[in-house]
């Protein structure tokens, strides 16, 4: 299998409702945060920001947009600056794999990334008495001093090769592998597929003209496209004129 | 009381001058209090995570890699010395190598001390040598830094090895002569990886693509800020190194080198600063005029951000660059001591302007459209580490002048210890 | 990463990368075993001893390594740069043919003719077996008066010219008493027979580096020189000494003097 899974998210579908945020970190044994975190200092691997065209009274308007790891597909900003491979791109899946075993906890790809998608373990994960039975067994937790992102929950795509093999079929059935925020999602607002398949619904939304990537002029490719029909949008994704005035995270 | 008097002259040098053991106590007991707090700090921020710190998710680089860069650019002037000396054959600056190479020890020990506190896991270290990743210039930087500081071990080593009660040791002092001998080897390999890890600190920043500030075009793999940094390094090693036996001098009340070093040091570091930024200013163009906008952001999207405005650039380059260079080249001011220190400091306040604009400014700039300006304060952790290091640099240079000969005979001066 | 970790794969970076690795940590490796390894055949092969006291030799002040010559009036002013090594020194018979000028007053401490010196303060006499005995001048005796301990070497070992004879313990201070001659160790005395060492010596015998005769009185006269100005209550100026002897036992009788730099500079230590 050689797929390059990517995402489009429909922004003018997304309500800022978080549930994806909520999802994602169930899903991926994210800690509560302790008593001293900060929004800067938190472990989000997807994050909603709320945006905003910096007009005011009728003219104002919002967008909700969800950030992930952009699973950056050319010159891979993480992967060419870890000075221990600790992050590589699957060659199978196209996911950008982080493995905080391996992990120093330099920091590097962090100041490397430009969508700011890589999170760091401040503290030491810590569940409240009783909590840790919400864990989820398929996952690793991750240690103090790390660096963490999504990771496409490459253990669902794990658990879809795996009844893959048990039914002897080599390639998994799409719909056994969707990620936890796309399947979270209230308003179908996140779609998920394999960009390299033309008959996948992902590619053609991927492709259409209403599709754009943030800072695309990096040249960095990254799999996680955004859809919307404003715009101001647009043109604040790509960056090429005037600056939103305010943002907050949701 | 009076016995440990005695001890300790007995360990300086036959004939020299030094203060009595209580005044170099009295002089030792901050630095040792200080140096206590850093190590108490940095043991906090290892026991209970970089929490301690102020750094966050958006500026995870904060005031400890800026200072580290720094301090690795100032202890340039070890190997720089040294390969004017055993290469360039510039010999009237061996009376100053021993103590370069003392600074360079004390730069590059505390830069890795402070690294491990840094890094999240640093019992992980060792990955780096196991899993390299040979398209990282961090990986070149801990490779390159790593066995430097084995060469500048190396090369402390026979100072070391002269103290007067250690060299009664006939093996030491045999051992001494050998390794003494194989200096050049060292000189030379101390330049190659200087050469190499100076650069790579530079490239840290000029492989960003995802941070239009940091990023630079360059020459095959190696962005401009390669080059710019190693000039920028061996510019302000000799001028950090003017400063430091300035204030030994001032401190100890000693002619401790012939003004003529000074001076040379000076030129040198002048000259160099000047060639720095001549490139620098061109690479400024280049990068604002053609790179940045390649990738459609604006010159002046870096310099609207207040205090980060565009008078920074002009600081780095005028009057922290130009000025400095003229001062310490020109023998209208270069002959005069004052105006000669005035102008290393002021070229090596160039350089920290110019480490902490690549680090923390890029942190501190927006990539993404949507993003805020931020701000970022050390916590007191972070600082009280670092003053640890400063304090365990000024500790062991005066354990070092105590108590090895760092400095030649100076004609004159009384001093009956010689500089092997 | 190395070929044998899981996941490695050969590239021209590797490859670049690597070899400069490996190459700087062979380089440093090598340069460290190479000095330890040189270190360790200096004394197997007995150089190690000279090494040691030409360096010692090149860091004494000029005061310190006056010719005997000079010291014997044959030349007006000359340091020695042979590290008092006249067996091979090319001027030595130059010199030596040329006469002394001996001071005319007493030094103010004892000396034999019959005996001949090392700068290090010992004396050499030449016996009938062909043996040398070996022991310390009266300059170092009233220095020292009766030592609190005397190390000596065993009876069989070698010593080494310019290398340490024995060592001897007073008030708290180590005196290491460096051997005048090369030569194996057939007995052994101490301070009350009046020698230290009795030596079969390396042949072909040389002992044209000690002092004799006429020569000594203005080695001792400038010796003396050195102590008073060493041995000064304060930093008083040199007095004018109107003649007078050496006090014995003068480590006891001036416990506050500096005895570390008097005994170092005595007995040729750095």
């Amino acid at each position: 299998m050689s797929a390059r899974y990517g995402m489009v998210i429909d922004l003018d579908r997304c309500t800022g409702c978080g549930s994806c945020m909520v999802a994602c970190a169930a899903e991926n044994n994210v800690p509560p945060a302790t008593s001293r975190a900060t929004p800067r200092t938190g472990l989000t691997p997807m994050l909603v920001r709320k945006v905003s065209n910096g007009a005011d009274g009728a003219a104002k308007r919002e967008v909700f947009i969800p950030i992930s790891c952009m699973h950056c597909g050319n010159e891979t900003p993480c992967v060419s600056v870890c000075p221990q491979q600790a992050v590589e791109v699957d060659k199978a899946t196209g996911i950008v794999m982080q493995m905080p075993q391996r992990c120093l906890g330099c920091r590097y790809c962090m100041v490397a990334c430009p969508y700011h998608a890589r999170y760091f373990n401040w503290w030491d994960p810590a569940w409240p008495a009783g909590m840790e039975k919400s864990l989820n067994p398929g996952v690793a937790v991750r240690m103090r001093g790390v660096v963490e992102k999504c990771n496409l929950c490459h253990a669902r795509l794990h658990s879809a090769m795996e009844k893959a093999a048990a039914n002897r079929k080599k390639e998994i059935d799409p719909a056994d592998y969707i990620p936890a925020c796309v399947e979270a999602c209230p308003t179908g607002a996140i779609l998920f597929g394999n960009l390299a398949d033309k008959n996948d619904g992902v590619f053609s939304a991927a492709h259409s003209p209403d599709a754009f990537r943030l800072l695309a002029r990096l040249g960095t490719e990254p799999k996680v496209y955004y859809k919307s029909g404003q715009a101001w949008v647009r043109a604040l994704a790509e960056r090429d004129s005037e600056r939103a005035k305010e943002s907050e995270h949701v | 009381m009076s016995e440990l008097l005695v001890v300790d002259r007995r360990w300086i040098a036959r004939g020299a001058e030094r203060s009595s053991t209580t005044r170099f106590l009295l002089w030792l007991v901050p630095w040792v209090a200080l140096l206590a707090l850093g190590i108490y700090a940095a043991g906090l921020c290892l026991y209970y995570g970089l929490n301690q710190t102020n750094m966050d998710n958006r500026f995870a680089f904060g005031m400890w890699i800026f200072l580290d860069l720094a301090i690795i650019a100032m202890g340039a002037g070890a190997f720089f010395t040294g390969f004017l000396v055993y290469i360039l054959k510039q010999a009237d600056l061996k009376p100053i190598l021993n103590s370069a190479v003392v600074l360079g020890f004390i730069c590059y020990s505390g830069a890795v001390a402070v690294l491990m506190v840094d890094v999240g896991q640093p019992l992980r270290a060792w990955f780096t040598f196991w899993y390299p990743n040979t398209h990282s210039m961090l990986t070149e930087v801990t490779f390159c830094i790593t066995c430097y500081l084995f060469v500048l071990i190396l090369e402390y080593i026979p100072v070391l090895l002269r103290n007067r009660q250690l060299r009664k040791v006939p093996s030491f002092l045999v051992f001494e002569h050998q390794l003494h001998h194989l200096v050049p080897v060292l000189a030379a390999l101390g330049a190659f990886l200087s050469f190499f890890h100076q650069g790579s600190l530079g490239g840290l920043y000029g492989v960003l693509r995802g941070r239009p500030f940091a990023f630079r075009q360059g020459f095959a793999i190696w962005p401009s800020t390669f080059f710019l940094f190693i000039l920028s390094a061996i510019a302000v090693g000799p001028s950090f190194l003017i400063l430091v036996t300035a204030a030994a001098e001032k401190l100890t009340g000693q002619k401790l080198v012939q003004p003529g070093v000074f001076r040379k040091l000076g030129l040198i570091s002048g000259l160099l600063l000047g060639v720095y930024v001549a490139a620098k200013a061109i690479d400024t163009l280049i990068w604002l005029n053609i790179t940045s906008r390649a990738v459609g952001f604006a010159p002046w999207d870096f310099y609207s951000y207040k205090p980060f405005g565009s008078a920074l650039l002009f600081l780095e380059i005028v009057p922290l660059g130009l000025l400095p260079a003229f001062l310490l080249t020109v023998p209208l001011t270069a002959k005069k001591r004052g105006w000669l220190l005035c102008g290393a400091a002021l070229a090596c306040g160039g350089i920290l302007l110019n480490r902490f604009v690549l680090t923390v400014q890029t942190l501190a700039l927006p990539t993404l459209a949507f993003d805020e300006f931020l701000k970022y304060i050390p916590s007191w952790q972070e600082v009280a580490s670092f003053a640890g290091v400063i304090a365990y640099g000024v500790i062991v240079y005066s354990l070092s002048y105590r108590y090895l000969p760092m400095f030649g005979r100076v004609k004159g001066a009384d001093t009956n210890v010689s500089v092997g | 990463m190395f070929p044998w970790v899981d996941g490695f794969h050969w590239s021209v970076g590797h490859i670049v990368f690597l070899s400069l690795f490996f190459a700087v940590v062979l380089t440093i490796l090598s340069t460290l075993l190479s000095a330890v390894w040189r270190t360790a055949s200096d004394f197997r092969t007995h150089r190690a001893t000279d090494m040691c006291w030409q360096m010692n030799f090149a860091e004494l002040p000029e005061t310190e390594r006056r010719c005997r010559h000079q010291l014997a009036g044959r030349v007006l002013s000359r340091i020695c740069d042979n590290a008092f090594d006249c067996r091979h020194c090319l001027k030595y018979a130059e010199f030596a043919a040329l006469p002394v000028k001996t001071p005319s007053k007493n030094v103010g401490i004892g000396y034999s003719n019959q005996l001949l010196y090392h700068r290090g303060h010992t004396w050499v006499r030449p016996e009938s077996d062909g043996n040398l005995t070996v022991g310390l001048d009266e300059l170092a005796h009233h220095l020292i008066g009766r030592p609190d301990s005397v190390e000596l070497p065993v009876k069989g070992s070698e010593i080494e010219s310019n290398g340490i004879g024995w060592r001897m313990r007073k008030n708290g201070h180590e005196i290491r008493v460096r051997a005048p001659i090369d030569g194996t160790v057939v007995s052994t005395g101490g301070d009350e027979e009046g020698w230290y060492l009795k030596i079969r010596p390396r042949l072909p015998l040389d002992l044209r580096h000690l002092l004799r005769e006429a020569e000594v009185p203005g080695w001792l006269s400038s010796e003396l020189d050195r102590l008073q100005l060493q041995l000064s209550a304060s930093k008083s100026q040199p007095c004018l000494a109107d003649g007078g002897t050496l006090m014995p036992e003068l480590m006891d009788a001036l416990p506050a003097a500096d005895w570390d730099t008097v005994l170092e500079a005595t007995f040729l230590e750095v």
